[in-house]
């Protein structure tokens, strides 16, 4: 059954405007099937909004897509669609009182599982929450919500799957470990699709990456879209003092995209790093600046989500 | 096409979060004690009514109108002023559900916003309509229940009572079975309906019951106080009043719909 139906998502001029306010607005894009897409963008760029309408949560106010084999909008507005996505909200979103079992026999009812004991017991052990099954889900952590909301996002065996913030808000520990359900999933043949601010995260995890405001600014392969602005590096140099006073020289030079400061360190956006970081240092130097240290951050999605971002700006 | 399956989902979902519910629970507790002592204290009394009616001028003025109902005429003083007191509490059993549903269906759905549960719930396959018809049943059916339990244990009761003091079976009489089988779920639903509507826009169950109760309460007093009488003495007007709550009802559902749009909950709902 999974196999005979395109895995696929594939939005044309995807539009959605609020009370004449645009959240998003011509979203064209094609994600293959098995990938994991990262959808980037800071807050209010439309992550949740491009998720809902994937979902058939809500209708376009201007063009299509097709999730899965159904188009949205449809007749039925995504009743069978959503039979076969999961969807993580960014709130885990259970009943406190009840019991996880409760909580996820009440879900799978919705979802329409006739026999789900057996199912959900195989994910409750798979996710490490089977001696907790019958404890309230108000007794829980924030990383065991989380895998319970991810039980809840795949019992019904998803071939999309979409996650708004998987761990945000999650310790070092439990993020850890949602990710590499994740990267399980991915492996498992799901089209995953990541709305995330964590770009570390989106680095591990992806093989495709959207960055939206509101707008879709790029959409690419994750490696592509590096090299796309691979010309761009973070760069951080250290200061004996402030670096506030320092950020306009920097920015002054050439080469440099952007520069921010961050107590004792500039954190600048480069093009060309080989040729630039010696000229930055040395117009710094013979301004007095007193450096420190230089390190090269990193030439990695953060800082060509930073030029995306700031190109669009 | 509302699947069975879903409704009975949310209606055993909800039975059991009520049963854990203190802040509802009390208002499903007091509301039937009430109902079950008002008859009985009627049939228990009776006798001293009647003895007292001389005296007191309302009274008098119940014995009456007790007296003109054609169905009483036959019937001794005692009787007669019992079977029209009886009817009179069925007023109570329609303010029952008016109150309870008002409470059950304000925890329901603002307790679904607290918890963050709509947009999960709205997630899963399950149709606008399903979810509306679901969560108005998982409302109104503890109150019907409730309602219809009460009226049922106070009918043995006053029975029992009656079988051994006046050798007489009182209850139920066709007002208590249309008022109470009838009129009380209809002013239940609508009560649902408008508590549900409020709820929309709120994010605190209690400040839905005291806006629910601010809406719906005053209105029924004052309209079972100019109606209530005529809703006692004559069948047509009770029918009558059936007939209106229905389309009343029917109306409100209709209204409300467009409110329970999953579009309308993810992106007007605070």
């Amino acid at each position: 059954m999974r196999g005979s139906v395109p895995r696929v998502i594939e939005a044309t001029a995807l539009s959605r405007s609020f009370d004449g306010r645009p959240a998003v607005e011509g979203l064209t894009f094609r994600l293959p099937s098995g990938s994991l897409l990262a959808l980037l963008g800071p807050n209010g760029a439309g992550k949740t909004t491009t998720v809902r309408l994937l979902m058939g949560l809500i209708r376009p106010t201007g063009g299509s897509a097709t999730v899965a084999g159904f188009k949205v909008p449809d007749a039925d507005l995504g009743g069978r669609l959503r039979g076969v996505c999961g969807f993580l909200t960014e709130a885990p979103g259970f009943y406190e009182r009840r019991s996880a079992l409760d909580n996820l026999r009440f879900f799978a009812r919705l979802y329409g599982l006739s026999q789900p004991e057996a199912r959900l017991q195989e994910q409750l052990k798979e996710f490490g929450l089977w001696d907790h099954r019958d404890k309230p889900v108000g007794t829980y952590s924030k990383g065991m919500k989380q895998r319970l909301a991810l039980i809840r996002a795949l019992f019904h065996d998803p071939r999309v799957l979409f996650l708004d913030e998987p761990t945000a808000g999650l310790d070092p520990e439990s993020a850890l470990e949602v990710r590499e359900r994740i990267l399980r999933l991915k492996t498992e043949g799901r089209t995953i699709v990541v709305c995330t601010h964590n770009l570390e995260e989106a680095e591990r995890l992806a093989d495709w990456v959207g960055i939206l405001r509101r707008h879709l600014l790029a959409f690419d392969v994750l490696s592509a879209f590096r090299r796309g602005r691979g010309d761009r590096t973070q760069v951080r140099i250290r200061l004996a003092g402030a670096a506030q006073s320092w950020r306009e020289a920097a920015e002054r030079c050439g080469g440099v995209e952007g520069a921010s400061a961050e107590g004792d360190c500039l954190l600048l956006t480069v093009r060309e790093p080989r040729s630039t970081i010696p000229g930055v240092v040395a117009a710094l130097a013979s301004a007095g600046a007193p450096i420190l240290e230089v390190g090269n951050e990193s030439s990695s999605l953060e800082a060509a989500y930073l030029a995306c971002i700031r190109e669009s700006a | 096409m509302i699947r069975k399956d879903i409704v009975l989902a949310f209606l055993a979902h909800e039975m059991r979060d009520l049963r854990s519910n203190t802040r509802v629970l009390p208002v499903f507790l007091v509301f039937p004690v009430l109902a079950l002592l008002f008859p009985a204290v009627i049939v228990l009394f009776g006798d001293a009514m009647v003895a007292g009616a001389a005296h007191d001028p309302g009274m008098t003025a119940m014995l009456e109108a007790a007296h003109r109902q054609p169905e009483f005429a036959g019937l001794d003083l005692n009787q007669a002023l019992m079977r029209y007191a009886l009817r009179t509490v069925v007023g109570f059993y329609l303010l029952m559900p008016v109150a309870m549903a008002g409470t059950a269906s304000a925890f329901s759905i603002v307790g679904e916003k607290q918890q963050r549960t709509l947009e999960p719930i709205l997630a899963t396959p399950i149709s606008d309509r399903e979810f509306l018809v679901g969560k108005f049943l998982v409302c109104l059916a503890p109150t019907l229940a409730v309602t219809w339990a009460t009226a049922v244990v106070a009918i043995l009761l006053v029975d029992t009572i009656t079988l051994v003091r006046l050798q007489a079976v009182l209850l139920p009489d066709r007002f208590w079975i249309a008022g109470v089988g009838l009129l009380a779920p209809l002013l239940g639903g609508a009560v649902v309906l408008i508590t549900m509507r409020l709820s929309a826009r709120s994010v605190d169950p209690q400040a839905t019951v005291q806006a629910s109760a601010l809406a719906v309460v005053p209105g029924f007093l004052v309209v079972f106080g100019v109606f209530g009488k005529l809703l006692i003495s004559s069948f047509t007007a009770l029918l009558t009043g059936i007939a209106v709550a229905a389309l009343l009802d029917v109306w409100l559902f209709r209204r409300v719909e467009r409110t329970f749009e999953r579009e309308e909950i993810l992106t007007r709902w605070r």
